[in-house]
C-alpha cells in the first residue's frame, strides 16, 4: 500500500508576545508528530482539548505553516510548494469543520456555498454548476431541492451534510474531518459517521479523522493515534490492539460503557494537564501517571516499537 | 423525595413541555436523557422554580418535593429552599462562577444564608466540603478567583456551592458536557460517591446514554417535551419498549465488532415551533401507522415503568 500522506517530524511552536507585566513565552502545540497515512485507511487522531489535534489537522493542509518538519502527499514535498501551488494541491485534500453553524457562509445559498471551491480553483463553468450542485446533494443524501435554501433554515445535521458535500465537491483524495460530529445530537451523529462510512467505500477515500471520542474512533478508524500535550504518545495500529501507554489506558478507562450490566468502579485520574507553557522535564503525562518512576521526571521518553507498536513510554504496560 | 407529574410549561402561545411525570426516591440517582431541544433542562429549571426568569410558567400538573407542592409556592419561600434543600448543578461551570469574587465567598455564602452561621463556621464548613471534593489545598484554594482554575476544578466548586447548605435534592444539568473525558469521568465518580454518603437524591440530566448506563437507578428518557418512556435503568438498556429508546441505544458505538452498524435515526429532531401532531415521534418511526399520526400516546404503566407508544414492544 502506498502512503497518500507521510508526516515527519512535524512540530508548530507558537509564541506569545509580552506585555508590560510579562516576558514573551513558547510553548509547542505539535511536537514531534510523525506517522503515514496509507491510501484508503482511516486514521483517527484522539486526545483531550489543547493536546493539539485540530492544529495538526491543520498544519497538514497548511492552513497554519509549521514550524519545523517534512510533510509529504503523494510523493510531493507540500513544505516547498508556492501558495499559488498549494491552493492547487488543496482539491485533492479537503477539510470538514467543526462547528456547522461557522464553517458555512450565512448569506450564502447552499449552490452559492457548494460551488465555491469551483470558483476558487478556477473550474467554474456557468452551464453545468447547477447538475453538480445536485449531484453533490444527492452524493449526502440530501435532496437537490434545498439549493436555494440557506444556511439558517437547515438544521445542524443537514448543514454538516452541506459541509461534507462541499468537501467533496472537488473530489479529493485525503479528507481531513476534524470533529465533524462534536456538535451534533447523538442520533445524527450515528447518521454523518454512517454517510462517511458509505462515502468511504464508494469513492475509495483516505480520511483523517479527529476526534475527543476514544469510542467513536474504534468503531470508525482503522488505527489510532493517541496524542497528549502535542505529542503521539501511543499509536495503535488496529483499534483493538493490546493498549501499551499508561495515557491511553486511562482513557479508555474513562470512556463509559452505554450498559448498566458493565458499570464499573473506574479510578479516575487524578490532576489536570499541565500548561504547555511550562512543561515540566521528562514524560508530560509523569505527574498524573501511577507507573511514573525517577526517569520519567527527568527523560522525554520518544516513540519506540520495541513492543510492538510505537509507544513513547519509559514504563509501558 | 420528588414527585413530578403531567408537568405542562407554556412561554405564551408556545407549550414545550407538555406531560412529563416522574418519581424519585431518596437516595436515588435519576437519569433525565433526551437530545436538544427535548425539555430536560425546562424540566428542571421547573423543579428550581426558575422559569419566571426566562419568561415559561406552569400551566398545569405539579412538581410535590417531600410532601409539598412546589408549583403554587410563593417565590420567599422558594427562595430559602432553593440553593437550601434543594441543589443545583448547572452545565457550564465557566460562567456559573462570579470571575470577580474568590471562591471561598462564593461558596461561604451558600451557608451563611441558608443555614443562618458566621462567616466564620462557614468557612470552615467551606473548607470541608472542598476537602470532600478531593481539592487540592482547600484553605488555598478559597483564596483564588475562578479564572485561576481549571474547568474541572470550576466544576467541582460549583457543586461546593450545591452541597454548602445541606440539600436533600441535587439536580445537574448537563453536569460534565463541558469537560474532557478523563475529567467527566472523575466528577461522575465524586457525584456518585456523594449520592452514596449523603443520601442525597440526584437528578441527572443529560444527553449521554452511557453516562446514564454507568450511574443511574432509574431513567426518564424525553423526546419532544414529553417523557416517552421510563423505568429502572437495566430494564431501559435490556428491553426498551419504545421505538425511540431503542434507536438512541443503538446510535452509540458500543465495541469492536464488525458486525456493529451505525445508522443513526433518519430526519431531525424537531423543534418547539413544530412538534408533530400525534405522537411527536412519528415521522421519524419505522414502526408509524395512522393512529400515530393522529392521537398521541398516553404514558402507560409497564412492568415498573412506564411507556408512551401505540405499538411498544422489543425491537425487530
Amino acid at each position: 500500500m502506498t502512503n497518500l500522506l507521510e508526516v515527519r517530524n512535524l512540530s508548530k511552536q507558537f509564541k506569545s508576545s509580552g506585555g508590560p507585566f510579562r516576558k514573551p513565552r513558547a510553548m509547542y502545540a505539535v511536537n514531534d508528530v510523525s506517522f503515514d497515512l496509507p491510501k484508503g485507511r482511516v486514521i483517527g487522531v484522539v486526545g483531550e482539548s489543547g493536546c493539539g489535534k485540530s492544529t495538526l489537522a491543520r498544519l497538514i493542509l497548511r492552513l497554519i505553516e509549521p514550524s519545523t518538519g517534512s510533510l509529504r502527499f503523494d510523493g510531493d514535498d507540500l513544505r516547498a510548494k508556492s501558495p499559488a501551488a498549494m491552493r492547487r494541491l488543496r482539491a485533492d485534500m479537503q477539510m470538514v469543520f467543526q462547528d456547522p453553524y461557522s464553517a458555512i457562509d450565512p448569506r450564502y445559498t447552499i449552490t452559492r456555498a457548494l460551488i465555491e471551491p469551483f470558483v476558487v480553483q478556477g473550474r467554474y463553468t456557468n452551464g453545468t454548476a447547477d447538475q453538480e450542485v445536485s449531484e453533490l446533494l444527492t452524493m449526502v443524501g440530501l435532496s437537490p431541492g434545498l439549493a436555494s435554501s440557506f444556511p439558517h433554515q437547515i438544521s445542524g445535521g443537514q448543514k454538516q451534510r452541506v459541509g461534507i458535500a462541499r468537501a467533496l465537491a472537488l473530489r479529493p483524495r485525503l479528507l481531513v474531518l476534524d470533529e465533524p460530529t462534536a456538535s451534533l445530537d447523538v442520533s445524527v451523529q450515528a447518521q454523518i459517521i454512517s454517510l462517511l462510512e458509505k462515502l468511504h467505500d464508494d469513492l475509495g477515500l483516505t480520511y483523517l479523522f479527529i476526534s475527543h471520542d476514544l469510542s467513536l474512533v474504534r468503531y470508525f478508524c482503522d488505527e489510532i493515534l493517541v496524542m497528549y500535550l502535542g505529542r503521539v504518545v501511543e499509536a495503535l495500529p488496529e483499534t483493538d490492539a493490546t493498549v501499551r501507554h499508561p495515557y491511553t489506558a486511562t482513557l479508555m478507562d474513562s470512556t463509559f460503557a452505554p450498559d448498566p450490566r458493565q458499570r464499573r468502579i473506574i479510578a479516575p485520574l487524578e490532576g489536570e494537564v499541565p500548561s504547555p507553557f511550562d512543561q515540566p522535564p521528562g514524560c508530560a503525562f509523569a505527574d498524573r501517571c501511577p507507573r511514573a518512576t525517577a526517569i520519567c521526571r527527568s527523560e522525554t521518553p520518544v516513540l519506540s516499537t520495541a513492543f510492538g507498536h510505537a509507544v513513547a513510554c519509559h514504563n509501558p504496560l | 423525595m420528588l414527585e413530578v407529574r403531567d408537568l405542562e410549561v407554556a412561554f405564551g402561545q408556545i407549550a414545550p413541555l407538555c406531560g412529563v411525570s416522574f418519581a424519585l426516591e431518596k437516595g436515588e440517582t435519576l437519569g433525565i436523557v433526551g437530545e436538544s431541544g427535548s425539555g430536560k433542562s425546562l424540566t428542571a429549571m421547573s423543579v428550581m422554580g426558575l422559569l419566571p426568569l426566562s419568561g415559561g410558567r406552569i400551566t398545569a400538573g405539579s412538581i410535590i418535593f417531600d410532601g409539598q407542592e412546589l408549583t403554587k409556592l410563593p417565590e420567599a419561600a422558594y427562595r430559602k429552599l432553593r440553593g437550601g434543600r434543594l441543589g443545583l448543578i448547572t452545565q457550564n461551570p465557566m460562567t456559573s462562577l462570579d470571575p470577580l469574587q474568590k471562591i471561598g465567598p462564593q461558596v461561604d455564602a451558600v451557608a451563611r444564608l441558608h443555614l443562618g452561621i458566621t462567616g466564620q463556621q462557614a468557612r470552615a464548613r467551606t473548607i470541608e466540603i472542598l476537602g470532600t471534593l478531593r481539592i487540592p489545598e482547600p484553605a488555598l484554594i478559597c483564596d483564588r478567583y475562578p479564572h485561576q482554575m481549571s474547568g474541572g476544578m470550576k466544576q467541582r466548586i460549583v457543586i461546593a456551592g450545591a452541597l454548602a447548605a445541606d440539600p436533600d435534592l441535587l439536580v445537574a444539568d448537563e453536569p460534565t458536557t463541558a469537560l474532557d473525558v478523563t475529567v467527566q469521568a472523575q466528577i461522575i465518580r465524586l457525584l456518585d460517591d456523594l449520592v452514596k454518603e449523603r443520601a442525597l437524591s440526584l437528578v441527572l440530566i443529560t444527553h449521554d446514554m452511557s453516562v446514564v448506563a454507568q450511574t443511574c437507578d432509574r431513567v426518564v428518557v424525553m423526546y419532544a417535551g414529553r417523557a416517552i418512556e421510563q423505568g429502572p435503568v437495566e430494564a431501559i438498556f435490556a428491553e426498551p419498549q419504545h421505538p425511540y429508546t431503542q434507536a438512541l441505544i443503538g446510535c452509540i458505538p458500543k465495541g469492536l465488532s464488525e458486525d456493529e452498524h451505525l445508522v443513526g435515526i433518519p430526519g431531525t429532531v424537531p423543534t418547539v415551533m413544530n412538534y408533530p401532531k400525534g405522537c411527536p415521534f412519528h415521522p421519524r418511526c419505522i414502526r408509524a401507522e395512522d393512529i400515530c399520526t393522529k392521537t398521541s400516546p398516553s404514558l402507560l404503566p409497564r412492568v415498573d415503568g412506564a411507556v408512551a407508544c401505540h405499538f411498544p414492544g422489543a425491537a425487530p
